[in-house]
């Protein structure tokens, strides 16, 4: 009856307990080897997980002794022993004490040990994805990272919060109730486990009926949900095209077929609760009946009947729950074996060890092959010299293969073959985060962070001086921009930065580019989302910045690389003009190709 | 939305009943074993000897009426999610239907996130609440009040220890409820810190590691980390108080309800019997009490998500249709007119984007939109097929108020691609096919061809049969801009306009694009709002616009003479 009791106060819906019965269940692929590593996640926890135990142990022994006690004071009340009754019943407050405290250690240190083996786990899981090669965030879908980043861990925190224990204590109150059962009367033990039986037929029926019913039902939910974020994210052209009433059809017919297989699992589910009250109570006309018969040819005793009666109702309830946790167990594993998936890639090649102290800039590719994907080269012997203190231009059609040179020499990547070296040191061999201290990139999407204007601006270079960071801004042509906002440099920027427009997200990221005093300095299609004579104002800033540093520019606005010292054409990843404006002007190829129709325009 | 429930009143009336069906036979459970104890296995009436055939008599009846509960229980089942998952179904139909009729300040106002969370989410809280309301609520009030009136028929003085502990459980849960719900808001958003900390780490992989801050991250993930820890770890140790101490009032209970039992038995006022079927009472009226503080978790939650139901059910779409079909006249055809037009977006006050704006676009003209991001360019197209309503002024179409066509008239003779060019998760066909539903292959490939999508398209394996993605992810952004231009040409409108659509083709595409469409179509009028000056050099017009007004309008020439503005704009992109 304990044991009831508990059940209805772990349906409370927090945070870290168990989700909803009769969620789908995900088979992990090799259990044991994940099993084994999430155990070495508790290990550091061992004092706290020896404690637990002992602490479920005794609480399940008293809510196994509890109703022998009671049965004992039934005995005596129905053999009018009134006087014998009273310090059973004080023994049993003690017990109940006991019990009680018990319960709540064991909530409040499974609470502790879950949260210290998430936060663990957290801090690994992110410690591995910030140190993980860009190859592997970009060929992975981020709201995939995200979800085990999520999903998965908080799957895993629940299960050990929760399922652990109640696991744990599940197993000890059937054995205990069997043990207790078989104590005090063999034959009646055996009999009840009938029940069990019972019980365990009945909930695998329904749970495989219901199964084929549930995951159609998260298919039909998954399809509706996506058809109301399309409709209502693509609501103008729905409507600009007058599709509401073909939208509202094809909506109705899911809906339609949701509520149809909801209906089903439902009941199926449903009907459970009722199924297993009719079992229980042939297990209580079993157990009246056989053990009334034991009574009246004097085996046993009638509290044993009692006692019975509530150890029958006390070892079927973990038994159904087991089967549902040992589910939410596979479910978290199965989620385990991704996270651990992810801390298995191999970290991000950092080695290296040479300084750029004093270093010129010289940037030379020499036959550098390079494919993202094998057998699709995007790079081809590709051969380039930059020398120290210029501006150099990469323009091309989209795919051929500037930004994947930017992302050679941040060592975004590495080369297949050929070698990158700047002032003749092979990249490989330099220190691969001084490296990149050297090196600011503007990227095309402005990655600012949600917080200060300050410390988005100071995040290129944490030791730069509140002064240094202004004349960064002023230089950038932003600081006005900054003073208008409400706090200046300590606005807030909301989540991505969106509570400013591109043109003042792209000023900004090249602010603090400037902070970083960087050798060399790259800037991949930096404004090409910003109207043109906002462009031109942060054009007027990057000149500024590009001053005595090597620079490498890539754009498909040509206004925005006519001045610079070098143009190179890709395509395909080639070479396949180079020159200063002028130059390839007057060579009449591909530059100038894409200049006319850039320049003089087309007829429309 | 009571209304909804019209249709299903018989379902909702038989699942109570049912349910009552269950709950008395499962009141009735107690008294039975009371029975087989006391006077089949007790035999206290028969002078302590025990009856055997009384035991199995009245366990079969027992056991009978039990399968009779489990009956009724799944009768009850069945009528309660016949009735609650086909209202819900009803009301998330209408919802949606009602949310495509809605005009744009509307969706506006509701923001996407918070609609598309309306017709999921809150309907299944609604749907729940009612399947509380015919199932839950009425089990465990029947369940309490019936456990009550056994425990009272069985002798009165039991009333004494319900009438003591039922203040404090109620007190207890009251408590806990009051206390852990603030805490759950900050739960919350320290789980939305943390996941935006990864968020930004994952998209800004490039940023974060190019300048070398993978320590700095780790520390700022771990104060977020700690920060979301420490306060989950508040919630459960104050929680993990409260199963003990809920244990601990249910189990004196049991024991005081057992020594007051004694004491009856004692005066020979009750049997050994009643005193356990008492026991199985208290328990199950203290249980149906900590339920009910769920249930009411859960109608809370309901009715306030019922609430934002009602909000979108009630709301009436703001623009209407006019009475004019647009069939009558056939005079003018692609017309467009600006008289004195201003525009503030529907709750952003007096704040007008755009101001007093005068401009004619004769038929067949094509007209240049020019002008820095935010100076109102689409807001001004948005009011030609009555995306929104001018605020002051008219808008005409074809010599007529657009606010006097028929929406679909109006609409019909309109096509508009947009800048985020939506595209839906369908064939590339399906998506043209948008445009004119009863398009044959030749004309969505020529429709395709005019907007340079052919190119692409046919490299594709399976061509237009091509599936997209959703979002249109697989799609690069110039061929989903490709797609949306193939569609609108398709619906071979009088007027077409394109709202930054071409932003992400390359120049020469982009150029063969206008030139092919001028040489198809040269009839329609064409709106064409660009960043680029190549975009639009060629136009007839240029329109220039600043801070919402019109600042310069008139041909590429015209304007190089006559608009510092536009000499502007001009020398920042060709560095003259």
């Amino acid at each position: 009856m304990a044991e009831d009791r508990e059940q209805s106060m772990s349906k409370y819906k927090v945070p870290g307990m168990r989700g909803p019965r009769n969620r789908q269940v995900e088979k992990p692929k090799d259990m044991q080897k994940t099993l084994g590593r999430l155990v070495k996640y508790f290990a550091h926890e061992r004092m706290t997980v020896l404690f637990l135990s002992a602490v479920v142990f005794v609480v399940v022994a008293a809510s196994v002794y509890a109703p022998r006690l009671q049965s004992e004071a039934i005995d005596r009340v129905s053999g009018r022993e009134f006087d014998r009754l009273t310090p059973i019943l004080l023994f049993m407050l003690a017990v109940y004490g006991v019990h009680g405290v018990g319960t709540f250690l064991q909530s409040r240190e499974s609470a502790v040990l879950s949260q210290r083996v998430v936060k663990k786990m957290r801090e690994d899981l992110f410690d591995c994805v910030v140190n993980l090669p860009v190859k592997y965030i970009d060929g992975h879908s981020h709201g995939d990272i995200m979800s085990r980043m999520t999903n998965d861990v908080e799957n895993i925190s629940n299960t050990v919060s929760q399922s652990l224990s109640s696991l744990f204590s599940g197993i000890l109150t059937v054995l205990g109730t069997v043990a207790m059962m078989l104590y005090l009367c063999p034959p009646l033990a055996l009999l009840s486990c009938t029940t069990v039986i019972l019980t365990i037929a009945a909930t695998k029926f329904l749970s495989k009926a219901m199964r084929a019913f549930y995951r159609r039902r998260q298919e039909l939910l998954g399809e509706l949900n996506g058809t109301v974020e399309e409709m209502v994210g693509g609501y103008k052209t729905v409507v600009a095209y007058e599709r509401q009433e073909a939208v509202v059809e094809e909506f109705d017919r899911t809906a339609d077929e949701l509520t149809r297989s909801g209906i089903i699992a439902e009941i199926l589910g449903g009907s459970m609760g009722p199924v297993m009250n009719v079992i229980n109570n042939v297990g209580f006309v079993i157990i009246a009946a056989f053990g009334g018969y034991f009574a009246v040819n004097g085996m046993i005793s009638i509290g044993v009947i009692s006692a019975f009666i509530v150890y029958a109702k006390q070892f079927g309830r973990p038994i159904d729950e087991l089967a549902q946790i040992y589910g939410q167990i596979q479910t978290a594993i199965a989620g385990a074996e991704r996270v651990f998936a992810i801390m298995d890639q191999t970290r991000e090649d950092k080695s290296g060890s040479r300084d750029m102290e004093g270093a010129q800039g010289v940037i030379t590719f020499q036959n550098v092959n390079f494919s993202y994907i094998p057998g699709q080269q995007v790079l081809h012997d590709f051969c380039l010299e930059v020398r120290a203190g210029h501006k150099i231009a990469l323009v091309g059609a989209t795919g051929s293969g500037k930004t994947t040179v930017v992302n050679l020499l941040m060592r975004f990547y590495d080369a297949d073959s050929g070698e990158i070296s700047i002032d003749g040191v092979d990249i490989k061999d330099i220190d691969c985060r001084i490296l990149r201290q050297n090196t600011a990139i503007v990227l095309q999407d402005t990655v600012l962070f949600a917080d200060t204007v300050r410390n988005n601006l100071k995040y290129s270079n944490e030791q730069a001086s509140d002064e240094d960071m202004i004349r960064a801004a002023v230089m950038s042509n932003c600081h006005d921009m900054v003073m208008r906002l409400k706090d200046g440099y300590d606005t807030m920027l909301s989540g991505e930065g969106y509570n400013l427009s591109q043109g003042q997200r792209q000023l900004l990221a090249i602010a603090r580019a400037f902070l970083a005093q960087p050798k060399i300095l790259i800037l991949d299609e930096a404004t090409s989302s910003v109207d043109t004579r906002t462009e031109k104002k942060i054009q007027d800033a990057m000149v500024k910045l590009m001053e005595n540093r090597t620079s490498l520019i890539i754009a498909h606005r040509l206004s925005t690389i006519q001045d610079a010292d070098y143009i190179v054409v890709m395509d395909q990843g080639r070479i396949i003009e180079a020159g200063n404006h002028e130059e390839l002007l007057s060579q009449k190829g591909r530059y100038y190709e894409l200049y006319m129709t850039q320049f003089s325009g087309n007829t429309i | 939305m009571i209304k909804y429930l019209r249709k299903y009143w018989l379902f909702f009336i038989l699942a109570p009943l049912f349910m009552l069906g269950e709950v008395s036979m499962d009141l009735l459970q107690p008294r039975l074993m009371g029975t087989i104890v006391d006077e089949g296995v007790l035999g206290l009436s028969n002078g302590g000897v025990g009856d055997m055939s009384l035991v199995i008599h009245t366990g079969l009846r027992m056991i009978c009426l039990v399968l009779f509960g489990c009956c009724c229980g799944i009768m009850s089942g069945v009528f309660a999610n016949l009735c609650s998952q086909n209202y819900g179904n009803d009301i998330r139909k209408d919802a949606f239907r009602r949310i495509m009729a809605l005009s744009f300040e509307q969706t506006d106002r509701f923001s996407t996130g918070s609609l598309i969370t309306r017709v999921t989410n809150d309907i299944t809280q609604v749907q729940n609440l009612l399947s509380q309301c015919v199932r839950g609520f009425v089990r465990t009030f029947l369940l309490f009040a019936g456990g009550i009136v056994c425990m009272l028929t069985l002798h009165l003085s039991f009333g004494i220890v319900v009438v003591c502990v039922l203040p404090l459980i109620v007190l207890c849960v009251i408590f806990f409820i009051a206390k852990t719900n603030p805490m759950f808001t900050v739960l919350q958003d320290r789980l939305d810190r943390l996941n935006n900390v990864m968020q930004e780490n994952v998209s800004g992989i490039r940023v974060v590691k190019a300048y070398v801050k993978e320590d700095y991250e780790k520390e700022r993930f771990g104060r977020a980390n700690d920060d979301l820890v420490g306060t989950q770890l508040d919630v459960l140790l104050l929680l993990s108080y409260m199963t003990p101490i809920m244990n601990i009032l249910l189990n004196v209970s049991v024991v005081a309800v057992i020594k007051v039992g004694a004491i009856q038995v004692g005066a020979g006022h009750t049997t050994p019997g009643d005193v356990m079927a008492a026991v199985t009472y208290i328990s199950q009226i203290l249980n149906a009490v900590m339920r009910m503080t769920m249930i009411f978790q859960t109608v809370s939650r309901g009715v306030a998500s019922g609430r934002r139901i009602k909000e979108v059910l009630d709301c009436d779409p703001s623009i209407t249709d006019g009475t004019f079909d647009g069939e009558t006249e056939t005079s003018v055809k692609g017309k467009v007119e600006f008289r004195d037009v201003s525009f503030a977006y529907p709750g952003m006050g007096t704040e007008k984007v755009i101001e007093h704006f005068d401009l004619t676009i004769q038929p067949g003209e094509t007209l240049g939109i020019l002008g820095a991001t935010g100076c109102g360019k689409s807001s001004l197209v948005n009011l030609i097929p009555r995306f929104y309503d001018a605020t002051d002024g008219q808008v005409l179409v074809d010599d007529r108020d657009v606010r006097e066509y028929t929406l679909s008239a109006l609409r019909g003779k309109i096509a508009v691609a947009l800048q985020k060019s939506e595209i839906f998760s369908t064939s590339i066909r399906e998506n043209i096919a948008w445009g004119d539903t009863s398009a044959d292959d030749g004309q969505i490939r020529h429709a395709a061809g005019t907007a340079q999508a052919l190119e692409f398209i046919d490299r594709k394996e399976e061509g237009l049969d091509t599936q997209v993605a959703q979002g249109g992810h697989s799609l690069s952004g110039g061929q989903k801009q490709r797609v949306a231009i193939a569609r609108a040409i398709l619906k071979n409108a009088e007027i077409l306009i394109f709202d930054d659509t071409t932003s992400a083709l390359d120049l020469k595409t982009e150029a063969e694009l206008y030139q092919k469409l001028q040489k198809e179509y040269p009839d329609t009028t064409k709106i064409i709002i660009a960043q680029r000056i190549a975009s639009v050099k060629d136009a007839d017009r240029i329109a220039v616009i600043e801070n919402g007004r019109l600042a310069a309008c008139g041909s590429h020439a015209q304007l190089m003479e006559s608009s510092g503005i536009y000499r502007d704009i001009y020398d920042s992109q060709l560095k003259k």
